[in-house]
């Protein structure tokens, strides 16, 4: 038994083609591996922002959670949060109710009775369901329907199913429609644009907001920076939305479909020439030009300044964090640092990177987290001194790590700058 | 409502609690679900998880594998993670998933130890039991399995059942277990807490056995009637759970995991016999252990009501309950209960 932890060099990688993914390196084909770097992973619920969390953006809204016991049961990590007291509450099944799906007649007599413990009233009810319902095939519009009904007020679905977490659509994908059905159309006001993608705002010094408001752009929407339901209804008044996040593209196009409101996607980056020329894209659409030279350059001024005086950065990249690690890998490697390791969950999309990555770094280890063998993994020798991402953090205890998976994103040049002054101080 | 909670989370699962139990023996666990249930119970109701590796593994099951039952790509994922993890054991714990589409478990452990050379544990929890249930299942299975030697027994040596973070909720327990016992010239076994693989093959050696929780009490009996181990029920570390109060005469009510409860009862007692101590359980309530006053918990409001109407001056529970009853003018000892609130002593 070898005990060492299964990788491939991005240049093996490439040579192999994304239709030749190594078996280690795909979910499906192994067992799962449940360190606290695959905590995201195993556990949406549990960190950042999973289906519960997610599911409570709407202003004022709180969530039924109808389940067997174990699966709200980690709730109360997310619950001892003071802007999520009192909002969750748990209707919980057993056997019987699997049997005879007895529970979903007790749902809007749930909601009735939860809303009237409720201090203020909620402006909707979620109910979470998960996994044993999705294979119950339970119709939840049509008991949302029959609860709204009871209790006055809307009820939405959100669908906790970690079964279909490879599907079509997976349920970060699903909660991001459900949060955004309840809009209404509204007259459209041309200087109105919505950021989708996201649960808690972009850093606040972030250059998309000048550089909407240099493009004649007066309000952006964010879900979590609407203080009230009557704000977050405003939403539909958007002249076009910015999808920041893929996984808010079936959103957005709910969005065209049911209110008119086109989108515009975006991808979030670190690599300044690549932001660069996607403003430029950006700014093309609109029919503007932005200037961002500034921008720029403060965020390329702040990777000088770290390089000045860790010239010697070698980064193990994880995936644990807000970024795509192997653009942020190839980002790293164009500002002229090592990246000897990249933990993360390769799909075709990240081939784009690999590609570059082969020319540039093509010794760079990939792992990933889920594999077995990652038990085995031995941070000894593998030439890194600082990591990016919880995951990478964890398997270089002794390294200096920015965890970098804060709930305000950083997104464009400033989430460059603040990476690279947060790698600064630590 | 039946089943609606208002100010509880649920409580630690069945699942958590056979996990809880084969945590540290060296085994592949694997966890029968998605990938949801694996992360509640290793991020939330597995407090060691933080500090050590552990093979704990998620069968990452998709809706396909779900629907059309395959379950032998379980066993092939099982049989080569097999290959390359050094394990002594192979568990399989379940979860609402295989519980729904009714998955033989006795077939699987079939399969699985036809591919390996592991002992496989099948335990088949539904994540709708609570944690002790689950803790009952592993401890019997894996007594089952690996206690099967007959040894001399060896006197000073004490077995200790049911010590899990579930239970005990403090991670330095079995230290502190082992202390008292050391103080009676006794060595403490710790199954699971410290003690291994090897302390449970060597079950036999034991010259009696302490049940610490509940949920240990069928692995006990099964101990005694194998091989002839006495077991005895209480808590040798009881006594730091019970601060230093005014308890003549008082009226007062104990919410633990029945054997915890009763070593608090006993330990009031000791210090002031005119207490009227009644313990209560959220969790199983054995027959055998059980004094007739002592209450059974289903619904928030059972707790409630009894508080409101049963005059107590003093309630032992975990803090979590103590804002189910704000109008309570006595005096409330936070006695954590790590099943419950997913918070270890501090």
């Amino acid at each position: 038994m070898a005990k060492e932890a299964y990788y491939c060099t991005v240049k093996e990688l490439n040579e192999l083609g994304r239709d030749a993914i190594p078996a280690q390196l795909r979910s499906n084909t192994h067992l799962i591996y449940s360190s606290p770097a695959t905590l995201a992973f195993n556990s949406p619920g549990a960190e950042g922002f999973g289906v519960k969390r997610a599911g409570l953006a709407v202003p004022d809204s709180i969530m039924l959670i109808v389940a067997p016991g174990c699966c709200g049961r980690n709730t109360s990590l997310i619950s001892s949060m003071r802007e999520y007291d009192n909002r969750f509450f748990y209707l919980m099944m057993d056997e019987t109710d699997i049997v005879t799906g007895r529970h979903l007649k007790k749902i809007p007599k749930a909601v009735e009775e939860i809303c009237k413990c409720c201090e203020k009233r909620p402006s909707v009810v979620m109910i979470c369901i998960t996994c044993v319902d999705a294979l119950l095939g339970t119709d939840m519009e049509r008991v949302c329907r029959k609860a709204e009904e009871r209790a006055g007020l809307p009820v939405r679905p959100c669908y906790m199913y970690a079964l279909t977490r490879e599907g079509r659509k997976p349920p970060m994908v699903h909660v991001r429609q459900s949060l955004y059905s309840l809009l209404e159309p509204k007259k459209k006001k041309g200087n109105v644009v919505n950021l989708l993608g996201f649960f808690s705002p972009l850093v606040d010094e972030c250059e998309l907001y000048d550089l909407l408001g240099s493009a004649g752009v007066r309000t952006v929407h964010e879900i979590s920076r609407c203080k009230d339901y009557e704000e977050y209804q405003t939403m539909s008044e958007a002249n076009f939305n910015l999808v920041l996040h893929p996984e808010a593209r079936f959103a957005a196009e709910d969005f065209h479909n049911r209110l008119q409101i086109p989108f515009i996607e975006l991808r979030r980056l670190y690599q300044t020439d690549k932001i660069a020329s996607q403003y430029q894209a950006f700014g093309r659409v609109l029919g503007v030009e932005f200037s961002d030279g500034a921008y720029r350059k403060k965020a390329e001024d702040a990777v000088a300044k770290f390089k000045e005086k860790r010239p010697d950065a070698s980064f193990a990249i994880g995936e644990c964090m807000n970024g795509d690690p192997f653009e942020m890998a190839l980002a790293m490697i164009k500002y002229g640092f090592r990246v000897p390791e990249i933990y993360g969950t390769l799909t075709a999309e990240n081939f784009i990177y690999l590609n570059q990555l082969s020319k540039l770094s093509p010794e760079t280890k990939v792992f990933s987290n889920m594999e077995p063998t990652m038990l085995y993994y031995d941070p000894e020798k593998s030439g890194v001194n600082m990591t990016i991402g919880k995951d990478a953090g964890y398997y270089h205890p002794e390294q200096p790590n920015v965890v970098w998976n804060q709930d305000r994103q950083p997104y464009g040049y400033a989430g460059v700058t603040r990476l690279f002054e947060n790698l600064l101080e630590v | 409502m039946r089943g609606l909670r208002k100010y509880l989370t649920p409580f630690a699962p069945d699942q958590s609690g056979a996990v809880s139990v084969l945590y540290e023996l060296g085994g592949i666990i694997v966890i029968c679900d998605a990938g949801g249930c694996t992360g509640n119970v290793c991020g939330f109701d597995e407090p060691r998880w933080f500090e050590r590796k552990s093979a704990v593994f998620s069968a990452g099951l998709r809706d396909m594998d779900a629907i059309l039952g395959r379950d032998d790509r379980l066993v092939a994922k099982l049989t080569d993670a097999a290959e390359k993890i050094d394990a002594g054991f192979a568990a399989i714990v379940g979860t609402p998933v295989p519980a729904v589409i009714g998955t033989d478990y006795r077939a699987l452990r079939r399969m699985c130890e036809k591919k390996t050379d592991l002992p496989i544990l099948a335990i088949d929890t539904d994540g709708m039991e609570l944690y002790d249930k689950g803790e009952e299942k592993a401890y019997l299975e894996l007594f089952t399995v690996f206690a099967k030697e007959k040894y001399e027994v060896c006197e000073e040596k004490v077995g200790i059942l049911g010590m899990t973070p579930q239970d005990v909720s403090d991670l330095k327990a079995a230290d502190k277990v082992r202390e008292e016992l050391k103080k009676e010239g006794k060595e403490a076994i710790c199954y699971g807490m410290g003690d291994g693989l090897e302390a449970v093959e060597k079950a036999a050696q034991v010259s009696k056995n302490i049940v610490v929780s509940a949920a240990a009490l069928e692995a006990a009996k099964y101990l005694e009637k194998t091989f002839g181990t006495p077991y005895e029920t209480d808590y040798p570390a009881v006594k730091e759970l019970v601060p230093d109060l005014d308890y003549e005469g008082k009226k007062i009510l104990v919410v633990h995991q029945q054997v915890m409860a009763e070593a608090i009862r006993q330990e009031i007692l000791r210090r002031d016999a005119s207490a009227k101590v009644q313990t209560a359980t959220w969790f199983m309530m054995k027959k055998e252990l059980a004094c007739p006053q002592d209450v059974s918990f289903r619904e928030e409001d059972d707790y409630i009501d009894l508080v409101k109407n049963g005059g107590f001056d003093i309630i032992f529970a975990d803090a979590c309950m103590e804002k189910m009853v704000p109008d309570f003018q006595g005096t409330f000892v936070n006695t954590r209960h790590f099943a419950v609130s997913g918070r270890l002593c501090e």
